[in-house]
């Protein structure tokens, strides 16, 4: 894609573990203040796309509510019951047909409303493992760590040491939840024991909160400061948990695969200046490193060891802290895509990374990331 | 105007029953999408992208594509998963129009479904009044006054059909009217749930009374059911078969969310049978479509009614003729299988409610009729522009979708 | 909650729900819990690629044809993946610790080409481990037939 559709504006909210705010002040705030910063009002939009979730938001149709507050009143409104990357696809699809010129995307949820774990839970088979409760997200995640650890030959102190990373670069992220500046594997692994090798701080720590894109065809672009187009996308669906292999992320490769054929990158390696990568747990990030063609097949400890990925390496990854330093389900993507963004308009604060022409953004939805998206984003 | 022209090329549809305990939710799936690429003569292989969603509270599975789609030929396929609640199936069938509409994606499945008697009613229908309930209980509203507007769906329904025979003239004997000839279609139809050839009104004015002016005959039953549709491009459905359907233009459009009449704030009162963003939405639909005036270039209407009232509402709101006239047409007898715009051909939602899909359904219909494989409930006119409604949400949410049976120009 | 929070709360309403669902497993899993009654252990085969599938599918997800073979597969299997557990999920979501760790594990029987996810007997697992499984034709619930797996030998 050859600057067809841009991304114009965007706003987080500080992640927080319960935000005091209903759902409804929660997306009016994101969503005024996406459309503020686009220079936009609200009659200027065309379509409206929320990312949530039923059983996150403990309501049935937990969009319907979210009418007035997302702006979408009057509106072409829909919503995609995955993580908020896969809503900008949607919303991408409706600029690209024609039918609209400027989108709206929020992402939210409130870990705050509805039990932990269990919206996950309930994503099992049916007639099998959500009846006999030994799978759950954690467990699941440990599972696939175990897996890879054992095809890659990864440590849990490198597990542990990027988790320790990403503590510490969400220390210069001020809308982060969780942050650990100065942490090392040894504090990540002294944090509470959870699935082995998972512990605490492994995990990315749901919250509460929301964000929101502007999104814009070419034609509606064409006055706005620094746009940050898309040059690419793909995505893909993978197996039920116990019917793949879970030691690779395939359906992350099937995606980054896709999205660089469309954005023209051969070397993602070389030509990739900064990625934001959707880990719901430290090992992930190390798979996703593999899958996004960054390093060859199992090597993905050896290229963390390499540094690169630090906020001061040639590849940084998650100079935000990733969804280790904040979780808001079905925003934790689309909070990828922001910062990817931020990064290349020069936006990003005491994060920022200098020289980001080019970058990568990552989100997924379901167990041991079974959907995962991939964004290829570069400015003028 | 679309990068790409869109078709449809295939429709698969389910049995659709009370009760499926021979099946679970992904083999019941199955069955529509299997007869969907039989349909159309194509497989897994060809298909780009999926599109699928359901009303996961009934069925108490969040995101079933992830155990499912296995058994639905999504294996390492783009998935995108649009659930929208009453109008999930259209917005699901939307989504398809855009996917394929981008230039991204040639061949598209769409898929939507229920599975009602997996589920728990009342987990499915309370949880989308329960926290706004509490949220009044904590504003002071009197709970006697909330309760008055419970019983899920019904409960709203029979507000916004006294609404609407107010400022319409409708009378219960239309709503007998419209009951039976839907449920008379439902039978012409192998993929209806009640069939009840013959029904007339006067026995559907002799069914219990559930509320003013409602009554047993007058409203849907719960289904187990899926449909299934493979949207293309232009250029591959013209290869694929002689008369494919083509997707002109989608639209939809959303009002204050009023489940109980009052909007989110609090502070407005809303007409339940107003419906001002059916109207946005079909004017937005016929507007890309090309079509300047819907009451003579629609030939076929498809609007969701799992209340008999609906179908004369929305008639209406889609704008197929003024406010108030629905009744007087419903009676020329222009709504029947050979009037001048039959309206739900299929039998309707009155007849048949796997709720996730039936907005699907008012689209596969419309594609069908268009194709001409309808079999003994085809239209006796020649079906060039069709219109397929979904509605849902708290009472606020409508999707509007126009096809023909030549490309938009 | 912060004290800024604590100043002016949103208003909150919790709703307990505990609703109940009847799932249908479909005939394929019928078949897997029947035979698990009589000690067996049952996977269903594609007959196009040949891949076997436990618990049963319907539908082979590779090929998209009904796997109608079936096969009764030895009740040995190799440990995939596997973690201690230190804790686990309460009725609310939130993750309490066990008393005694546990271990899960996901094993492929010998045979097969998917997973389960189950318990393993003992304090220690490795991938690459060899175990049977443990199956409780007794059990009153279909759902606890299946117990466990241990070690071999």
């Amino acid at each position: 894609m050859d600057k067809e559709v841009a991304i114009i504006a965007y706003a987080q909210l500080p992640y927080e573990a319960d935000n005091n705010m209903s759902r409804e002040v929660m997306v009016l705030k994101a969503t005024r203040a996406a459309i503020e910063a686009a220079g936009l009002k609200r009659e200027d939009l065309d379509t409206v796309i929320t990312a949530n979730n039923d059983y996150n938001d403990g309501r049935t149709i937990s969009n319907m509510r979210l009418v007035e507050p997302a702006g979408s009143w009057h509106k072409n409104e829909s919503k995609v019951e995955m993580d908020g990357t896969f809503g900008v696809l949607y919303a991408l699809t409706r600029i690209l047909s024609g039918d609209h010129d400027i989108a709206l995307v929020v992402g939210e949820s409130q870990a705050s409303v509805y039990g932990g774990i269990l919206p996950g839970i309930m994503m099992l088979d049916p007639t099998f493992d959500r009846q006999r409760w030994l799978l759950n997200e954690v467990s699941a995640a440990a599972l696939q760590a175990s897996a890879y650890m054992a095809a890659a030959g990864v440590s849990a102190e490198q597990i542990a040491a990027v988790a320790a990373k990403n503590l510490d670069n969400a220390a210069l992220n001020p809308f982060a939840l969780r942050s650990l500046k100065g942490a090392d594997a040894k504090k990540v692994l002294a944090s509470r024991p959870l699935y082995s090798p998972i512990t605490e701080l492994m995990t990315a720590p749901r919250c509460d909160g929301a964000c929101a894109v502007v999104m814009a065809s070419a034609k509606a672009a064409a006055k706005v400061e620094k746009p940050v187009w898309i040059k690419g996308v793909g995505f893909s669906h993978d197996s039920y948990v116990t019917e793949r292999s879970l030691d690779s992320m395939g359906s992350l490769k099937l995606a980054a695969d896709a999205c660089y054929r469309q954005a023209g990158i051969e070397d993602p390696a070389s030509q990739i200046d900064l990625a934001e990568v959707h880990e719901c747990f430290a090992h992930e990030e190390l798979m996703a490193y593999e899958a996004l063609g960054f390093c060859e097949p199992l090597q993905g400890g050896v290229f963390f060891d390499s540094g690169a990925t630090r906020l001061d390496g040639k590849l940084p990854v998650n100079a935000s802290g990733g969804a280790l330093g904040a979780n808001a389900e079905y925003a934790t993507g689309l909070a990828r895509i922001i910062e990817a963004a931020m990064q290349i308009r020069g936006d990003a604060g005491r994060h920022q990374v200098k020289g980001v022409k080019t970058a990568v953004a990552h989100g997924q939805t379901g167990i041991c990331a079974q959907e995962n998206i991939v964004y290829v984003l570069g400015g003028e | 105007m679309a990068k790409n022209e869109v078709a449809v090329v295939g429709v698969g549809l389910s049995k659709h029953v009370s009760k499926r305990r021979d099946v679970n939710i992904a083999e019941l799936v199955w069955e529509a999408v299997s007869a969907c690429y039989e349909d159309a003569g194509l497989k897994p292989k060809d298909v780009d992208a999926f599109a699928t969603g359901n009303m996961p509270a009934f069925e108490g599975v969040n995101l079933p594509e992830e155990w499912g789609a296995g058994h639905w030929g999504a294996y390492n396929k783009p998935l995108l998963r649009i659930t929208t609640g009453g109008t999930t199936g259209g917005s699901v069938a939307h989504g398809g129009y855009y996917l394929v509409g981008s230039g991204l994606f040639d061949t598209v499945m769409c898929i939507a479904f229920e599975k009602q008697s997996d589920g728990n009613s009342t987990m499915g229908l309370n949880t989308v009044a329960l926290a706004d309930a509490a949220a009044q209980l904590q504003l002071g509203v009197d709970p006697g006054f909330i309760a008055s507007f419970g019983g899920g769906a019904v409960g709203v329904a029979v507000y916004q059909a006294s609404s609407y025979m107010k400022s319409s003239g409708c009378t219960t004997h239309h709503l007998d009217k419209v009951s039976a000839l839907c449920r008379n279609n439902a039978a012409l139809n192998p993929y209806s749930h009640l069939k009840q050839p013959g029904l007339t009104p006067e026995e559907v004015a002799k069914t219990t009374l559930l509320q003013y002016p409602i009554r047993f005959g007058h409203v849907c039953p719960a289904t187990d059911g899926a449909c299934a549709m493979l949207f293309t491009t232009g250029e591959k459905a013209r290869k694929l078969t002689d008369k494919p359907a083509y997707v002109l233009s989608c639209a939809s459009a959303s009002d204050e969310a009023a489940l109980v009449g009052i909007s989110g704030s609090g502070t407005t009162n809303v007409d339940p049978c107003e419906q001002e963003s059916c109207k946005i939405a079909a004017a937005r639909a016929y507007e890309i479509a090309g079509i300047k005036d819907p009451r003579n270039e629609i030939d076929l209407a498809e609007p969701y009614s799992p209340f008999a009232h609906q179908l004369l509402m929305f008639y209406e709101r889609l704008l197929l003729c003024d406010e108030g006239e629905a009744p007087s047409i419903l009676d020329s007898g222009s709504m029947n299988l050979d009037g001048e715009l039959p309206v739900c051909p299929s039998g309707g939602v009155i007849s048949t409610n796997a709720i996730g899909a039936s907005a699907m359904e008012r689209v596969a219909e419309c594609a069908l009729q268009i194709m001409g494989k309808c079999g003994e409930r085809q239209v006796k006119k020649d079906v060039h522009k069709a219109v397929a409604h979904g509605w849902g949400g708290a009472v606020n949410l409508n999707v509007v979708a126009v096809l023909s049976d030549t490309p938009r120009r | 909650m912060g004290a800024k929070a604590a100043k002016d709360p949103v208003p909150r309403a919790s709703i307990p729900l505990n609703p109940v669902f009847n799932w249908s497993v479909g005939n394929w899993m019928e078949v897997f819990y029947d035979g698990l009654r009589e000690g067996k252990i049952m996977g269903s085969k594609c007959p196009a690629c040949g891949r076997v599938s436990l618990p049963p599918r319907m539908i082979c997800e590779r090929c998209f044809v009904k796997a109608e073979e079936w096969v009764e597969l030895p009740s040995t299997a190799t440990v995939q993946a596997c973690t201690t557990a230190s804790v686990k999920v309460a009725e609310n979501g939130d993750l309490v610790d066990l008393d005694a760790p546990e271990i899960i594990a996901m094993v492929k029987h010998d045979g097969a080409d998917t997973c389960i996810a189950a318990r393993l007997e003992g304090k220690e697992a490795a991938v690459g481990t060899k175990v049977e499984a443990v199956i409780d034709t007794g059990a009153e619930n279909v759902l606890d037939l299946l117990a466990s797996y241990k070690a071999v030998g």
